[in-house]
């Protein structure tokens, strides 16, 4: 055994990213074990395996369970936060808490002997949350467009007009309010339904 | 009409899916923020850990917190100590503690008299003696978080009746999210938390609330609302406005005949959704709690409760605990 290595406790969600974390970590020659957030006995796990590190997803609600046992128990894992003496693991700490991943090491454990997968951990957890944020705008566009779309078609309907003069309609709308097109398009859509509606009750 | 302009309106608060959400949820969603000219989100966070290190770093402006929370995280206990304060009392009381619904029926209780929260230790104090004679296996009661009023009160009542946690009782940890289905599989015996994890509990036939903590502790602070003091300094007038906001949403839930709306509220998935506490549900110990008491001021004296409680379970060995108190819990912010 390599004395760099370190046994890795992983705490995740998101299958996809646990996997290429755990395997970045395994070529570093660190020893990992990976879990699932929402099973049951993280507590008994992390008694049982003694990791070196435990990394765990700032979503899952068991960060709480691990900064309990380090303050109910001297041998159980300590937030990373007691190493942050020096400015520089401050930063790397602030980065961290940024890209949604914490750490929590065994006691005596030096820092420069986990910097380097903490650092690996924030990369990772940063890729994956620019995936996310990259696909939620492109979703964002797409719902944005569709609701332009249709406000445009019940214009043209309602008001008998070409798509040329339901689009200026719209935007003209926008830009008296100072609102988003796609929330001047939203309220034109509720307005046409609500009256829609209306007129079926009357019926 | 206010005149002087807030130092930033866009803001990001964080709180945790509990009953005691209550005032950030009111202020937002009653327009009482936007009233006080604040664009605010509310953005829900998974553990109290989460909340504390995003105060901490700014991600977030301010939060609800647990009481004793900005204390700790002053003092750097369990992290790198980062200066906090608190302006206002979001909540009094509001936890309770209880039992599987297995256990309760092993205490041998009379089911012909009331059965009251002292009778309820003795039997439970009896209950671990005999386990402990017999060398059976000690009851297993979870807590949230290690700095919280939950696993003060705790001891403290388990302690009143001569229990000794370690010794006659197991304490585990586990996220609030989690207790219902451990109660169930039967992996745990009981737990100390906020509500609704309690009526829930009743609510599903798993458990029974033996003791609320407005009996161990009343009118104990139980949610704050705090920053950091760099963020106070530096956004004296945003805090203010803040402060206000959730004030009055705190004398809004005073009222009675607000509590449907608040129900209503409490079911949209932002907030608790379902497991927004029921109705009609009235548990065997009513779990009791206060938005709104004496103004809402954070005193430093009690402020002093929580950091002996803190010294009394081994947290923190300090010496200058009205120094502390007084540079945390800030009652000149309070609004009048």
């Amino acid at each position: 055994m390599q004395t760099t290595s370190l046994s890795v406790l992983l705490v995740d969600d998101q299958p996809a990213r646990m996997q290429t974390l755990q395997d970045a970590l395994h070529a570093s020659g660190h020893t990992v074990v990976s879990q699932l957030t929402g099973v049951h006995g993280l507590s008994e796990h992390v008694q049982q395996c003694k990791p070196d590190i435990v990394i765990i997803d700032m979503d899952s609600p068991d960060r709480d369970t691990l900064e309990s046992m380090a303050a109910m128990s001297r041998d159980a894992p300590r937030p990373i936060v007691f190493f942050a003496e020096q400015e520089q693991d401050a930063v790397t700490i602030g980065e961290a808490i940024r890209a949604g991943v914490s750490t929590y090491i065994a006691d005596g454990l030096q820092p420069d002997r986990v910097r380097p997968i903490i650092e690996t951990a924030i990369a990772h957890f940063h890729h994956y949350q620019q995936l996310r944020t990259e696909l939620d705008s492109t979703r964002d566009q797409l719902a944005s467009r569709k609701v332009t779309e249709k406000a445009k078609g019940l214009l043209m309907k309602h008001h008998n007009c070409s798509e040329e003069q339901a689009f200026k309609t719209l935007r003209k709308l926008a830009m008296d309010r100072g609102q988003k097109l796609t929330d001047v398009a939203s309220e034109v859509i509720r307005m046409f339904e609500a009256s829609a509606h209306q007129g079926e009750n009357r019926r | 009409m206010p005149v002087a302009t807030a130092e930033k309106t866009r803001l990001s608060l964080g709180f945790i899916a509990l009953t005691d959400c209550a005032p950030l949820a009111v202020a937002r969603e009653l327009g009482f923020f936007d009233q006080a000219g604040l664009d605010v989100s509310l953005v829900k966070e998974a553990s109290w850990g989460n909340i504390r290190d995003k105060v901490s770093y700014g991600l977030l402006d301010g939060a609800q917190m647990l009481a004793p929370m900005p204390l700790a995280a002053t003092l750097g206990l369990g992290t790198r100590a980062v200066a906090m304060i608190t302006g206002l009392v979001l909540s009094y009381n509001g936890l309770a503690v209880t039992l599987s619904q297995a256990l309760f029926d092993q205490l041998d209780l009379d089911p012909q008299t009331v059965q009251t929260p002292e009778q309820i230790g003795q039997l439970l104090r009896q209950y671990c003696q005999h386990n402990r004679e017999h060398g059976d296996a000690k009851p297993r009661l979870a807590t949230v978080y290690p700095y919280s009023c939950h696993f003060y009160q705790l001891h403290q009542w388990l302690l009143a009746h001569s229990i000794v946690p370690g010794e006659d009782i197991e304490l585990v940890a586990l996220p609030p999210t989690r207790m219902l289905s451990t109660l169930k599989a039967g992996e745990i015996d009981g737990y100390c938390v906020g509500e609704p994890w309690n009526s829930l509990a009743e609510q599903q036939q798993l458990g029974r609330v033996i003791v609320s903590g407005h009996q161990i502790a009343p009118d104990a602070i139980e949610k704050v609302f705090g920053v950091t003091q760099q963020w106070a300094t530096e956004h004296p007038i945003t805090h203010q406005r803040l402060l206000s906001a959730l004030s009055q949403a705190c004398q809004w839930l005073d009222k009675p005949e607000n509590q449907p709306e608040l129900q209503q509220l409490l079911l949209h998935p932002d907030y608790l959704g379902p497991h927004a506490p029921a109705k009609n549900l009235q548990p065997h110990q009513p779990v009791l709690h206060k938005f709104w008491h004496q103004q809402n001021i954070p005193h430093p004296a009690s402020a002093v409760e929580l950091l002996e409680q803190m010294r009394a379970r081994g947290q923190w060995q300090g010496e200058n605990l009205l120094q502390v108190a007084e540079a945390v819990y800030r009652p000149e912010l309070a609004p009048n």
